[in-house]
């Protein structure tokens, strides 16, 4: 065929499509779906599907209606949250117990008769060990409990009717109503919370649900804020209601992130991700008898498991390094002192300290070990008798004992508060990092959801502790 | 320096209030100066040739001041492009209005093109909103090479029209022609469909958006005089200040075509009622139309009201056995016929 022949034909390609016009696409896909959608009546028969459908109506007029829709996600969301907190000290203790009282000292104890070097039963039993089995003690119960029950609501098919009730909310803020899912799912861990943003099918929507889980504070910083709460917040009121306080404050700090979450979607919709597209729509499917052990399973594996695993694979080099920089000398100085003073002037001025910042560093790999690290490097480097020596992370049973280590590091209502809300914002954890980048297969993305949320605590705790300095 | 909490905070709030006017989004300096830096003579000449061609094709004839007012470039500059213009051939003074020559129209015509196929991506490929897109394609007409152009345009389906009913030129030059007068010309009673609406003046183009016309909309006008146009559209009625009506352009339908009376917007079902899926508006476009049809919002299907929303919505609504929530705006992109 000559070249002519060729152009010819293009020649004429051209004039016919313009002859079709613009609408042509459109019309041929919506002729094709109208005709399946023709097929299917004539020839699929639906039997007997009134009975249950007028029972699934019936629970969901119940779930969406005006005064009793609130009220039910409310309830619901507190009970699960807590079982999972009441339920998970439980295995917890007894987790702590056998993995950090007893195996640890006969490990120690089996690596000082078979003649160990010090330095590398310290730096495995230590480091790697403790760090592990810290994780493991305070992640694993309260995981166990969280997402097998939260899976069984889905199961049920009430989720999206949750997601259905707050839209309009989230839709305020440039946001999905789902979001209100995965941001419940935060609550239990931020990893698990980013994977389950697959939910959301409109692109910018899910970005925005990725970026923004980190401000739903999870299992690993629950402790954390309770345990700080106690100590100073408690003790400002009687102390018959200061447990109560204290619990206030934590609802306070998660009710915060809530309102970070809000504030943040709002921004992001509105600037960097305003040209992502959006579509939005919602399924609510009929309700089912969750399948109780499969549901079980498949949550324990899927999710706990699989995070557990990230969260250990990150944790072993954490401990290695805690152990390192309080082991390592530079002149007569270890690096983790050294590291320290070198943070005191920028933590003063955020009203936190260097160790704070010190163990936020080193505890990148999981929120779990923030406060053993913090009290680890506050004794020290103030030299007080406590703990086991260098580089071995410890807790206290006693809330008082801790509360004088702390006081000892110079520790003060404004650095308290300022932890909590450190604490809320700051970066996610390694394993949630790892999981942004695998769910966005972005670096522009996962940078900027690592980054953002500890710019943001600066800010918040600089402003915070210059207006307390101001005041007080 | 002492640490003080006031000159901390002094030196925070300045840092930020600078960090503000550098980077605030498009009235920042920084954005302000990158512009300045990249307006060079291409985007200079491109501008006129785009303008003197939309000024020709309304009939308008252009003098240097008029050109000078219109655009927003240092008068020596323009003085500077036009004289370059003339020695290359693309204008020619008649006594003084400026007038395109072949090549020149020529050249205008691609950057139309540009144009017009950048907004129709961003409508289709992209979430950017509405009032964005004429902004965001001015600033690509200039950047896009031949070779990207066609490949831009292979890749959208070499679409007819871009998003607003203007008509994309094509490689060729060729026009399609948009049928239909300005809305303010019908008379009372005439049926019609929408076929274009005007993008500027911005301030006229916001307020057709927040109205919630529709192109590709039949109306019937109702009242039409030198205060407000009323028309009927989708079972919903619009009133109009004359210039902003003057933006929409109607193709009148002959007598022959019947207007189904009952014909109205999903978003005005009420609950209880039951109705027929007519079509998805041109307004749902891309990613979000496959969305509602892959869901089965096609012609023909039954739809009812399924839940209300506590919050006002969005509403879920029961078609093929399914309950599917969607949030207002996409509702009124969907045309039922009430039973």
């Amino acid at each position: 065929m000559n070249h002519k022949n060729i152009d010819n034909i293009i020649e004429l390609s051209n004039e016919l499509r313009w002859q079709i016009g613009d609408d042509f696409h459109d019309n041929l896909t919506e002729s094709i779906y109208a005709d399946a959608a023709d097929i299917v009546k004539d020839s699929v028969q639906i039997e007997n599907s009134q009975r249950r459908f007028r029972l699934d109506a019936r629970i969901d007029k119940i779930v969406t209606s005006k005064t009793f829709g609130f009220p039910i996600m409310f309830l619901i969301l507190g009970i699960v949250l807590w079982l999972t907190i009441i339920g998970a000290n439980y295995p917890s203790s007894l987790l702590a117990d056998i993995l950090l009282d007893t195996i640890h000292p006969s490990l120690k104890s089996g690596a000082a008769s078979i003649q160990m070097p010090w330095w590398l039963s310290g730096f495995l039993i230590d480091g790697v060990y403790l760090a592990v089995a810290w994780v493991i003690a305070v992640m694993l119960p309260p995981m166990a409990i969280f997402f097998p029950m939260f899976t069984l609501l889905e199961d049920f098919g009430y989720l999206p009717r949750v997601a259905f009730n707050l839209d309009n909310l989230f839709k305020k803020s440039g946001a999905h109503g789902k979001q209100a899912l995965t941001m419940s799912m935060g609550f239990g861990c931020n990893a698990a919370g980013v994977v389950a943003t697959r939910i959301i099918d409109s692109p910018r929507e899910r970005l925005i649900a990725i970026i923004t889980n980190n401000f739903s504070l999870c299992n690993g910083r629950w402790p954390t804020q309770i345990l700080i709460a106690t100590i100073f917040i408690g003790a400002l009121v009687p102390s018959a209601v200061s447990s109560l306080a204290a619990l206030l404050a934590v609802i306070g700090i998660a009710l915060l992130g809530m309102v970070f979450m809000f504030a943040v979607s709002w921004v992001l919709s509105k600037t960097v991700l305003k040209g992502e597209v959006s579509t939005f729509n919602l399924e609510l499917p009929p309700y089912r008898p969750p399948r109780f052990w499969k549901t079980i399973y498949t949550s324990l594996i899927d999710r706990t498991l699989i995070v557990l695993w990230r969260a250990v694979v990150f944790a072993a080099p954490a401990g290695a390094v805690i152990w390192l920089i309080s082991n390592i000398y530079i002149g007569n100085e270890s690096i983790a002192a050294w590291a320290i003073h070198s943070f005191d002037g920028f933590g003063f001025i955020l009203g936190l300290n260097g160790v704070i910042l010190l163990a936020y560093i080193v505890a990148i790999p999981a929120n779990e070990i923030v406060i053993p690290t913090i009290l680890m490097l506050t004794v020290l480097v103030t030299g007080i008798s406590a703990g086991s020596g260098a580089g071995v992370m410890f807790e206290l049973d006693s809330v008082n004992a801790t509360a004088d280590i702390l006081k000892a590091g110079g520790w003060t209502l404004l650095t308290a508060i300022n932890l909590m809300l450190f604490s809320l914002l700051h970066n996610p954890c390694s394993t949630t990092i790892y999981t942004i980048y695998k769910e966005t297969k972005s670096i522009k993305w996962t940078v900027f959801a690592s980054v953002m949320p500890v710019v943001l605590g600066f800010i918040v705790t600089f402003l915070v502790a210059q207006f307390w300095r101001l005041l007080a | 320096m002492a640490y003080n909490p006031i000159t901390a905070l002094i030196l925070f709030f300045v840092f930020s209030a600078l960090l503000y006017v550098l980077f605030r989004p498009v009235k920042g300096w920084f954005w302000i100066f990158k512009k300045n830096v990249s307006s060079n003579e291409k985007i200079i000449i491109e501008d006129i040739l785009k303008q003197l061609y939309h000024f020709e094709n309304s009939g308008n004839k252009v003098d240097m001041k008029t050109l000078v007012q219109v655009l927003d470039f240092n008068n020596n500059r323009i003085v500077e492009a036009i004289k370059k213009m003339t020695i290359n051939d693309l204008i020619y003074f008649e006594s003084d209005v400026l007038k395109l020559t072949e090549s020149g129209r020529e050249y205008a015509l691609r950057i139309v093109r540009v144009h017009r196929l950048w907004e129709r991506y961003l409508a289709d490929r992209t979430g950017f909103s509405k009032t964005e897109w004429h902004d965001r394609a001015e600033l690509m007409e200039h950047q896009l090479s031949h070779d990207e152009t066609e490949k831009l345009a292979a890749h959208l389906g070499n679409p007819k029209y871009d998003p607003h009913g203007d008509p994309i030129p094509t490689k060729t030059g060729k026009i399609a022609k948009v049928k239909g007068v300005e809305l303010p010309l019908l008379s009372v009673n005439t049926v019609g469909r929408i076929t274009h609406i005007e993008d500027e003046p911005e301030v006229i183009y916001k307020q057709i958006l927040a109205e919630n016309i529709h192109i590709g909309s039949l109306l019937r006008v109702i009242e039409n005089n030198t205060t407000r146009i009323v028309f009927e559209s989708e079972g919903e009625e619009f009133k109009l200040a004359p210039i902003v009506a003057a933006n929409l352009t109607v193709a009148p339908i002959e007598k022959e075509v019947v207007l189904e009376d009952n014909i109205a917007r999903l978003s005005g079902l009420k609950e209880n009622e039951t109705a027929k899926i007519i079509g998805i508006s041109k307004e749902s476009r891309g990613e979000s139309r496959r969305r509602l049809l892959d869901l089965g919002f096609v012609k023909g299907a039954d739809i009812t009201i399924d839940l209300l929303n506590p919050l006002g919505e969005p509403h879920a609504y029961l078609i093929k056995g399914t309950s599917i929530a969607l949030r207002k705006n996409q509702a009124a992109k969907i045309l039922i016929k009430k039973n």
